[in-house]
């Protein structure tokens, strides 16, 4: 409050002071003039009458010139004491006599004038002395003004005294008076004093009786309660605000759907509160509503409303439907609304609703359900407040869904980190392996060379001999399938596919027996049964394509047969011919289950890697590589599968051709009798050694090498001496020139000279269409002197 | 009105004329006051036969004024009567008059003048010593070289004449001696 502002006590006095003090002022001023003038009037008149008088009197004492009798009436000018001089004069003007006697001449006025003047200190005035119409003289009187200036100060003696007593009994008024006036005021004052200290707003002024102040006290206590509404509402907008930030912290902290769902429907059930809350969730394909969340303490509304979780809610032309495009539904009374949503919550006893949707990017993605027993019991706040608190919601559930896929990413990349660093590893084991298994092959060589020599050659060898001999044979051959094995067992996977003929029937007889510990002892102890049969159509024709890569694919739907059928069952392994819809011949291999099936979205999802229905057991890729075969392969793959019905997997390559067995034994018995002149290349002077000897064994002229340079050199110089050679042997890795190289070289100079790449690089399946430039032939290390002869026949005709 | 503040002014100027000329004499003063007489005295209605009648101030014996009355009243009038100067030879021509002037020369006879002006409403005057003792009812009297009145009222009040109190202040009041 101003310091400076006077209580309004003091101002009202004070105004009651200066009205009654003007009043007094004003009137006594009137007064006081009023007076005046008429005491001037009444003196002029007063003298006038005595000069009249006198001058009536004087007229004889003029007319017959006695100026003793002139004085005489003069002194009758002494019954006024405030005459001070008075003087007859004659008709010529001169002075015929003065009063008093003795009075000097020159006081008086030289000559007769006419009428009274009031002068500074003296009321003068000239009388005519006539007797009839006949003028006689002039009388003067002069009279001094103390009787005015005497009256004067009376009126101010008066007006002071009364003054005084009028403001005295106006101070005793006002104090009686005042408070009736300043009561009410004082009172508010007061109320507006509590209300301001300590904001109660429930004080209200008390009626004071007086009309103005009770209209003014009613509009003061109208706009308490306004300011008791206004605080009772920014208590409870401050109550819901503070609900909505902890409501938002907590689903901060959450990051999963139901948990978020399930600490909104908590608070709001606690603070706001409602009886009864659930989160619907929106698919928009199927244009339904499912129950995810309902509130704890509504639990026994929702058991009886039917809304468990995972239950449908039917979108009507009703809130809902509202709802879903966007729009928050608030219906105060259910009972009112003929809808069966609406009506199904009223008749649980539930009557206010308001729908708030939940909005992620324009989309509908749910609806936030909160209902109250009490029909209109939502406050057009608490439906802000809902509203405000879905679209909180919303982006909480949005972030949720966000680290739900973030997480899934994460997962996936570190189980593809993981696959790739197994595969990492498989290859710089395989890499290793391939090492070893090069090595391994030009060590045991010229041991199988020699030996193979040996026992072919030497027909005077002792039976003990002979039998070192064979065993070593044999233990050479262990050796090189073991490395073999060993080479399998990496799987080196090669950037290109190398294809061969590849016999179905064979192949799926080998997967076969292959599996058998898996399908048959495996489940026989656990005391099921899988009854295998084999239904192979023949002949077949054979497909291009990777042997091992086909036999993997086959293990693999043996194996997933076999893990569909845990209590047992049939498993059926089919090839058939087939022919494609563009007429193309096909040939098909069937593997058949009885066994669990699948359900749609599994057989939607199985193709994909790292999905599996067998949890820790299965990595997810079984299928995945499969596919990736059937996709290098031009084939296709079918899968028939149902819940319950087993499962059947159909992978249809293209035919090549009728399957022929090969004519090894035929190819054996051909052998190349005249004498060739082979040029040997090779790094290893041991291998060399021992083909050199072997191969002059057989009555071949052999040229041997070291090194590619070396090679193409010896080559080149044959055919400058006309000594051209017939074959070229020659060894795939070599430093500086390897045998691709050699090859190269050696077409460039003479085409038709065939060339035999003999590789240590383990047992690869190599066809021979597919065979580097340039060389007619491949053979694996170790060499054996039978292949070496097949060729040189296969390729000296 | 008018003509009363003219006829004054007329006086005034005439008056100042003669005193530039030389002091008033004493009779001149007493025709003055011969004319004065006609304001302070009042006339029973009875005195003028009609309402125009003039009012005459006559004058008995030789005349001591002169001119100077005849001027002194010239164009006067007294309540709507003019005022008029007869010159009386001897008693017996005196005629209605309201003033009359009783002249020293003439005294010696004022019984029979009295005598014959007793039914008559007239203002005797006189400034023969001892005329107010003997029934005259304004006698001019000199004192120390000022003219003063003596009136004998009970002359006035017998012939009906009621002579104003203000004249009577100034005056010396006398009564008619015993011996006449």
């Amino acid at each position: 409050m101003n310091k400076s502002s006077t209580p309004i006590r003091r101002t009202l006095m004070l105004m009651m002071f200066l009205s009654s003090g003007v009043v007094l002022l004003v009137t006594s001023s009137a007064f006081c003039a009023y007076e005046f003038l008429t005491f001037r009037q009444s003196s002029i008149q007063q003298l006038q009458i005595l000069s009249r008088a006198i001058a009536s009197n004087s007229t004889a004492a003029l007319a017959f010139e006695n100026a003793e009798d002139a004085a005489s009436v003069l002194t009758a000018f002494k019954s006024d004491p405030h005459i001070v001089a008075a003087a007859l004069y004659d008709t010529k003007g001169n002075v015929f006599a003065a009063y008093p006697p003795g009075l000097a001449a020159a006081r008086l006025p030289s000559h007769a004038g006419t009428g009274y003047t009031f002068g500074r200190s003296a009321l003068t005035g000239f009388e005519p002395v006539a007797e009839g119409y006949k003028q006689l003289g002039v009388l003067f009187v002069e009279s001094d003004l103390d009787a005015m200036y005497s009256r004067i100060k009376l009126y101010a003696l008066i007006l002071v005294l009364v003054g005084g007593i009028a403001l005295s009994l106006a101070y005793l008024i006002s104090r009686r008076l005042q408070p009736r006036l300043l009561r009410p005021i004082l009172a508010l004052a007061e109320t507006a004093k509590a209300v301001a200290e300590r904001h109660d707003y429930t004080v209200r002024a008390a009626p004071t009786g007086a009309y103005e102040f009770d209209l003014f006290t009613d509009t003061f206590n109208q706009m308490l309660t306004q300011i008791q509404e206004s605080e009772r509402k920014l208590h409870a907008q401050l109550g819901r605000l503070s609900l909505l930030q902890h409501i938002t912290r907590a689903t901060g902290e959450r990051h999963d759907l139901p948990s978020v769902f399930q600490v909104v429907l908590t608070s709001l059930e606690e603070n706001l509160p409602i009886d009864f809350g659930c989160f619907l969730l929106y698919d928009p394909t199927s244009k339904s509503l499912t129950v995810s969340t309902v509130g704890s303490i509504g639990r026994g509304f929702a058991d009886k409303l039917g809304l468990s979780q995972q239950a449908e809610v039917p979108i009507d032309a009703n809130g809902l439907s509202r709802c879903v495009a966007g729009q928050l539904v608030h219906e105060p009374d259910a009972v009112q609304v003929h809808f069966p949503f609406p009506q199904r919550l009223a008749a649980a006893g539930l009557r206010s609703i308001v729908f708030a949707p939940l909005i992620v990017e324009n989309q509908v993605f749910g609806v936030l359900v909160c209902t109250r027993r009490r029909p209109g019991a939502f406050s057009s706040g608490e439906c802000e407040f809902l509203k405000q608190l879905s679209e909180h919601v919303a982006l909480a559930s949005h972030q949720a869904r966000l680290h739900g896929a973030l997480q899934q990413a994460y997962d996936d990349l570190r189980q593809s980190q993981h696959t790739v660093m197994q595969q990492e590893r498989l290859r710089a084991l395989g890499q290793m392996a391939s090492g070893i298994a090069h090595d391994i092959n030009n060590a045991i060589s010229p041991v199988s060379l020699y030996t193979e020599s040996l026992l072919e050659r030497e027909p005077n060898l002792s039976e003990r001999t002979r039998g070192y001999l064979t065993t070593i044979q044999r233990a050479i051959e262990d050796v090189a399938r073991t490395v073999s094995r060993m080479k399998e067992f990496y799987r080196e996977r090669d950037s290109q596919l190398t294809l061969e003929r590849v016999q179905l029937n064979r192949a799926v007889q080998q997967v076969v027996e292959l599996t058998r510990p898996r399908w048959s002892d495996l489940p026989q102890a656990r005391g099921a049964m899988v009854d295998l049969q084999t239904d192979l159509t023949d002949p077949m024709p054979d497909i291009m394509g990777a042997e091992h890569e086909i036999r993997d694919a086959l293990t693999n739907l043996i194996f997933n047969a076999v893990d569909a059928m845990p209590a047992g069952g049939t498993l059926s392994v089919r090839t058939r011919k087939a022919t494609a819809a563009d007429g193309g011949a096909r040939a098909c291999i069937e593997v058949i289950d009885t066994g669990v099936g699948m359900d749609e979205d599994t057989r939607r999802r199985c193709l994909e890697p790292f999905y599996t229905t067998k949890g820790e057991r299965g990595s997810g890729l079984g299928l995945a590589m499969v596919y990736g075969m059937v996709q290098r392969h031009s084939a296709e793959l079918e899968i028939e599968s149902a819940a319950g019905r087993g499962t059947t997997v159909r992978l249809s390559f293209p035919a090549y051709g009728s399957s022929v067995v090969p004519a090894a034994t035929a190819a054996n018995a051909a052998v190349v009798k005249r004498q060739l002149r082979i040029l040997l290349v090779d790094d290893d002077p041991v291998l060399i050694k021992s083909l050199q000897d072997t191969l002059e064994e057989d009555g071949h002229r052999i040229t041997a090498t070291y090194g590619g340079n070396e090679g193409i050199e010896a080559f080149a110089a044959a055919m400058r001496r006309n000594e051209a050679f017939d074959i070229v042997v020659t060894d795939l890795g070599m430093p500086h020139v390897d045998g691709r190289k050699v090859a190269a070289s050696i077409k460039g100079v003479s085409p038709r000279t065939p060339v035999i790449l003999l590789t240590g690089w383990g047992q690869r399946l190599i066809s021979t269409n597919d065979a580097p430039a340039h060389v007619n032939k491949v053979l694996a290390k170790p060499p054996r002197l039978h292949e070496l002869r097949a060729a040189f026949a296969e390729l000296i005709t | 009105m008018r003509l009363v503040l003219v006829a004054a002014a007329g006086l005034v100027v005439c008056m100042h004329g003669l005193r530039a000329a030389d002091a008033p004499t004493e009779n001149q003063v007493q025709a003055v006051f011969l004319y004065n007489f006609s304001r302070f005295v009042e006339w029973p209605a009875q005195a003028f036969a009609q309402p125009n009648d003039p009012f005459v101030i006559g004058i008995l014996g030789s005349d001591p004024f002169g001119a100077r009355l005849d001027e002194a009243v010239r164009d006067e009038q007294i309540n709507g009567h003019p005022l008029k100067v007869r010159r009386f030879r001897s008693f017996a021509e005196i005629e209605n008059c309201q003033i009359l002037f009783v002249d020293r020369s003439e005294i010696a006879r004022l019984g029979q003048i009295l005598a014959a002006l007793d039914h008559r409403s007239t203002l005797t005057v006189s400034q023969a010593d001892g005329a107010a003792q003997r029934g005259v009812m304004i006698q001019f009297a000199t004192e120390n070289n000022r003219i003063r009145l003596r009136i004998n009222v009970e002359s006035a009040r017998a012939s009906g004449l009621t002579i104003s109190s203000k004249l009577l202040r100034p005056a010396e009041i006398v009564g008619t001696d015993a011996r006449e």
